[in-house]
């Protein structure tokens, strides 16, 4: 019985790891992939108007007013900036409407009457009427884009009759911890590998910035009582459009460029982090209870959105793998055969970790190689150590934020815990180089 | 962007020419033909040549102890090879037991047509790795006549030997190191194959070196650290099952009189050396007979092989293969090394697919160096490579006819079929009665009623397993009289030339053999070339 029960887990386990590793690898299965996966060059005229949405709330001056500098410099012509405050923080409202004092044609601000999280606020900007471009993006206070993201946006969206944009997010202040620098790792894997995958299988959970959607998809419409904008009842909005847009049969495009990625900075605290990573868990399960997926019209499809929606459960549980073998080793008298299945799901988990110094080494070189801006940070030898032997503290701090998710949406708590910016990654420079070599 | 519809760049694809028969294209008809062939001239009279050897029947009697839940082994298992060669016999052990029953019907004989799926299987990779790297088909299928049809290979691949499983792994791991698309998941696979071929013949390790630069070879700047990484990984997880084995059976560093990983390891590489190849008297060196041995079953692939993969170091394309071949021919050159008979196999594919790469250099020089679009010029050239070939065809076709022919003729097992039919027939219900054979026949004995292990009893296990002395005669007793508790032995040249003559110890194989009467032979009475079964007679 207890062999039984041994070998069923030890077989879900090693289910897990493996479907882990397989679609974490996914962008680098062939050099054909790998190149795919980058924004093409941008060849002719820009065709299409951006209104890019930056919601803040309770930030400090010079993180925004980073934040708007650095979008001002675009390359591309026809673009507008709408700043987002609540009415509750009249101290933001008022960095807002001085930095709209920087330009401002191009950039207006919108106060959200009744702010709750942060679809509340982008709702607001769609109904105030001050979004004229053909094409919402929306950015996160402590964002630097890159000057020529929204002409490679712009040709993505012609090129690909896209609906839907998905940019690259980086994080990039791996030396401020060591769960920052696996927090980073995660970052590099999701844009540059498994948001592709879920783009190639048509069933995406999108990012919240650097995401850029067409405007009618999201305004409402006159007489219809569907669904607009963002669901301001779920943790994980971002998530949710992606789950709305992709079961209506809408079309994405993700793309990562090393150089155009949006650079963001982990959250400075452990509780930070975990309170950041229960929402998005937290999230993922409202998008599940919610049900838009099953309006997807095959049944393999909808087994692709039950999978994908529980994405962060079962990378939590795969951290399971390695202690459940040991444990049966040592404690457990089962008949050799399924001791020996009770170690399997070690293989993948312990690959998962090889790909993940393979991938430090490549993180490091793209963004603070020899040839690259920034040269204050280097990836040592102590990071590759700190990333092997974080591993099981990280995952247990994912499997905390899993349960915690759970008990959370059991309990019927689903207030938003903001997360501070400080602006750690400010000191490094945006990158004009260009291609990624190993 | 990742979309489906945006046009991606594939690997190029190579522009053979597009002739298909039957939906399929020229390479596979080469390749099915040949492995065909291949398959027939390996696979006919497999029960009768060569003469049934103890190895063979070692691992055919553990494949047998897992079928029957045994274990490892039908004996304590004592790490003297990694198990997972016998461990995919057993999948296929039991079969030809269904088919092939009567008496006379060698168990070890007849269940050699389980080799025939992993010849069909490397004669395939053979094909397909020489095609990958960008030998022409000619080449390639004079790689696969030469490791399938040489006479080393229809005598030594037809044996139950655990080099044949490791080396159809080991030439899988090279082909999926060879994908054309450079696919991470087919270099992952590679390095699990690699690791299979390993813990079915650890000897395979010493390929693995030159498996790496295969893989170097093949990947792209962008995705190669994802390859080697992931190749490694590979490799060393699976690699690492068989130590996790050992210490999750508390077996991997004992002392006392336990088993362990660690001395098994220490066997194997404390082995006493064969001696020096080149050592040839007064009295010829164990490696030097071996050498011979294969020498005289056929010296124009192990010559023309060596010389190849030497010369083939100097080529891109063929350097892999190359340093494979070369690194196995030094570890036979070493003097002080262990040198067992059936080295050879790891040897052959590489040594076949070297000399098809390097006709494939000559003749290319032939017909290209300094050449001028002159007719006349140019029908030399053919000429001379047509000259080469016939020359070579009608020295090497006739040796190795003859050889094979006696392969697929012969029947030199016939003493041993004998034996066991006399056994089977006189012997009919054993009961508790006890026999001492060698391997060769151990299953043969189980099948006729003998119980295996304790009444069925392999040679090499008397005074040295303590199980199968208490068996004998009990926890506290001497061995001095173990031997009269046995009933019968079957001496064999085998067990003659090997049965232990350690000074000052006891040695129940030399009691049975000195204290019993003949009652049965075959042979010229000679105990170096006859099989004897013998009736122990305790009183004397």
């Amino acid at each position: 019985m207890l062999a039984v029960a041994v070998l069923v887990v030890s077989i879900v386990l090693f289910a897990m790891a493996f479907a882990t590793l397989w679609w974490m690898m996914h962008a680098w299965r062939t050099p054909e992939t790998l190149a795919s996966t980058s924004f093409s060059k941008p060849v002719g005229e820009t065709g299409l108007s951006f209104t890019l949405l930056l919601p803040i709330r309770h930030e400090r001056q010079d993180v925004v007013e980073n934040t708007v500098q650095k979008m001002l410099e675009s390359s591309h012509d026809k673009f507008e900036i709408v700043i987002i405050t609540g009415a509750d923080d009249p101290e933001t409202t008022g960095i807002a409407e001085r930095l709209a004092t920087i330009d401002p044609d191009r950039i207006s601000t919108v106060i959200d009457p009744a702010p709750r999280n942060k679809s509340t606020g982008l709702n607001s900007a769609l109904l105030s009427g001050k979004c004229h471009g053909d094409v919402i993006g929306v950015f996160d206070a402590e964002d630097v884009v890159h000057p020529d993201l929204l002409t490679h946006v712009d040709h993505a969206f012609r090129s690909e009759s896209a609906d839907v944009v998905q940019g690259g997010v980086q994080l990039l202040n791996f030396y401020s911890s060591w769960y920052s620098l696996r927090n980073c790792l995660e970052y590099f894997f999701w844009f540059r590998s498994r948001l592709h995958l879920q783009a190639e299988k048509g069933f995406i959970t999108l990012g919240g910035n650097t995401v850029f959607v067409k405007r009618e998809l999201l305004e409402p419409k006159r007489g219809s009582s569907e669904q607009w904008g963002w669901d301001e009842t779920c943790l994980a909005e971002d998530c949710e459009l992606g789950v709305r847009l992709s079961s209506a049969g809408k079309k994405v495009v993700v793309a990562y460029s090393p150089e155009m990625v949006t650079r963001e900075e982990t959250p400075d605290t452990i509780t930070s982090f975990v309170k950041q990573r229960t929402r998005w868990n937290q999230g993922f399960l409202q998008v599940y209870k919610k049900g838009t997926w099953k309006r997807l019209p095959t049944n393999r499809q909808r087994w692709l959105a039950r999978f994908t929606l529980s994405t962060p459960f079962y990378q939590a549980a795969s951290g399971l793998a390695v202690p459940i073998g040991i444990a049966i080793g040592v404690f457990v008298k089962v008949p050799m055969v399924i001791a020996m299945i009770s170690w399997m799901p070690a293989i993948p988990a312990f690959l998962v970790l090889a790909f993940e110094v393979a991938a430090l080494r490549d993180f490091g070189k793209e963004y603070f190689g020899k040839d690259r801006a920034d040269q204050t940070h280097r990836v040592r030898a102590i990071h590759y150590l700190k990333l092997i032997v974080s591993m099981p503290f990280f995952q247990i701090l994912l499997m905390f934020a899993a349960l915690r998710a759970v008990w959370r949406e059991l309990r019927g708590r689903t207030n938003w815990e903001l997360t501070e910016h400080v602006g750690a990654h400010l000191h490094v420079a945006a990158s004009t180089s260009a291609t990624t070599s190993v | 962007m990742t979309v489906l519809d945006r046009p991606v760049e594939r690997a190029p694809i190579s522009k053979a020419k597009d002739w298909r028969f039957l939906g399929r294209s020229a390479d596979f008809w080469l390749c099915a033909t040949l492995t065909l062939i291949v398959l027939l001239v390996q696979g006919w009279n497999i029960a009768g040549y060569p003469t049934v050897f103890d190895d063979e029947g070692t691992y055919l009697a553990q494949a047998w102890a897992i079928d029957h839940g045994v274990g490892m082994a039908p004996y304590t298992y004592w790490f003297d090879h990694p198990p997972l060669a016998w461990i995919q016999l057993s999948a296929l052990a039991w079969i030809p037991s269904m088919i092939f029953h009567a008496p006379g019907q060698i168990v070890v004989a007849y269940s050699r047509i389980i080799m025939l799926p992993f010849t069909a299987a490397s004669s395939i990779f053979v094909y397909v790795l020489a095609r990958r790297m960008k030998l022409p088909r000619w080449s390639a299928a004079l790689a696969v006549a030469l490791f399938g049809l040489c006479p080393l290979s229809v005598t030594l691949q037809r044996e139950i030997f655990l080099d044949n499983v490791a080396v159809t792994w080991i030439l899988a791991a090279f082909v999926l190191a060879y994908s054309p698309r450079k696919h991470l998941w087919h270099h992952v696979a590679s390095g699990l194959c690699a690791a299979f071929a390993v813990l079915s013949k650890e000897t395979m390790l010493l390929v693995v070196p030159a498996l790496v630069v295969a893989l170097w070879q093949n990947v792209h700047k962008d995705t190669r650290k994802y390859s080697l990484v992931g190749f490694i990984g590979a490799f060393i997880l699976i690699g690492v099952q068989y130590p996790l084995y050992a210490t999750l059976k508390g077996e991997l560093y004992a002392s006392g009189g336990r088993v362990s990983l660690w001395s098994g390891l220490k066997y194997q590489l404390t082995r006493p050396g064969s001696g020096s190849v080149f050592h040839c008297c007064p009295k010829p060196s164990d490696a030097y007979s071996v050498v011979h041995n294969w020498l005289f079953y056929d010296p124009i692939l192990i010559v023309a092989g060596s010389v190849a993969v030497l010369l083939c170091l100097a080529f891109y394309d063929t350097r892999p293969v190359a340093i494979a071949g070369v690194i196995l021919v030094l570890t036979v050159l070493r003097p002080s090394g262990y040198v067992p008979a059936m080295y050879v196999i790891g040897m052959l594919p590489f040594f076949a697919l070297g000399i098809a790469g390097l006709s494939y250099r000559l003749v290319t020089f032939i017909l290209t160096f300094r050449a001028n679009p002159v007719f006349w010029q140019q029908i030399t050239r053919l000429a001379m490579v047509a000259v080469l070939a016939f020359s070579g065809a009608f020295y090497v076709v006739p040796r190795w006819y003859h050889h094979d022919h006696d392969a697929d003729s012969q029947n030199i097992n016939t003493g041993y079929e004998l034996a066991v039919e006399w056994i089977d027939s006189h012997i009919p219900h054993p009961g508790n009665a006890r026999i001492v054979v060698d391997d060769t026949i151990w299953l043969d004995m189980v099948k006729d009623g003998f119980k295996p292990g304790r009444r069925d009893i392999y040679f090499f296990k008397l005074d040295v397993d303590p199980d199968v002395m208490t068996a004998l005669v009990g926890t506290h007793e001497k061995y001095t009289n173990a031997w009269k508790t046995i009933e019968y032995v079957v001496q064999t040249p085998y067990m003659w030339e090997n049965a232990p003559k350690v000074a000052g110890a006891v040695n129940t194989t030399w009691n049975l053999l000195n204290h019993s009467k003949v009652l049965w032979q075959y042979g010229n009475g000679k105990p170096d070339s006859t099989i004897f079964i013998r009736k122990v007679t305790p009183n004397s």
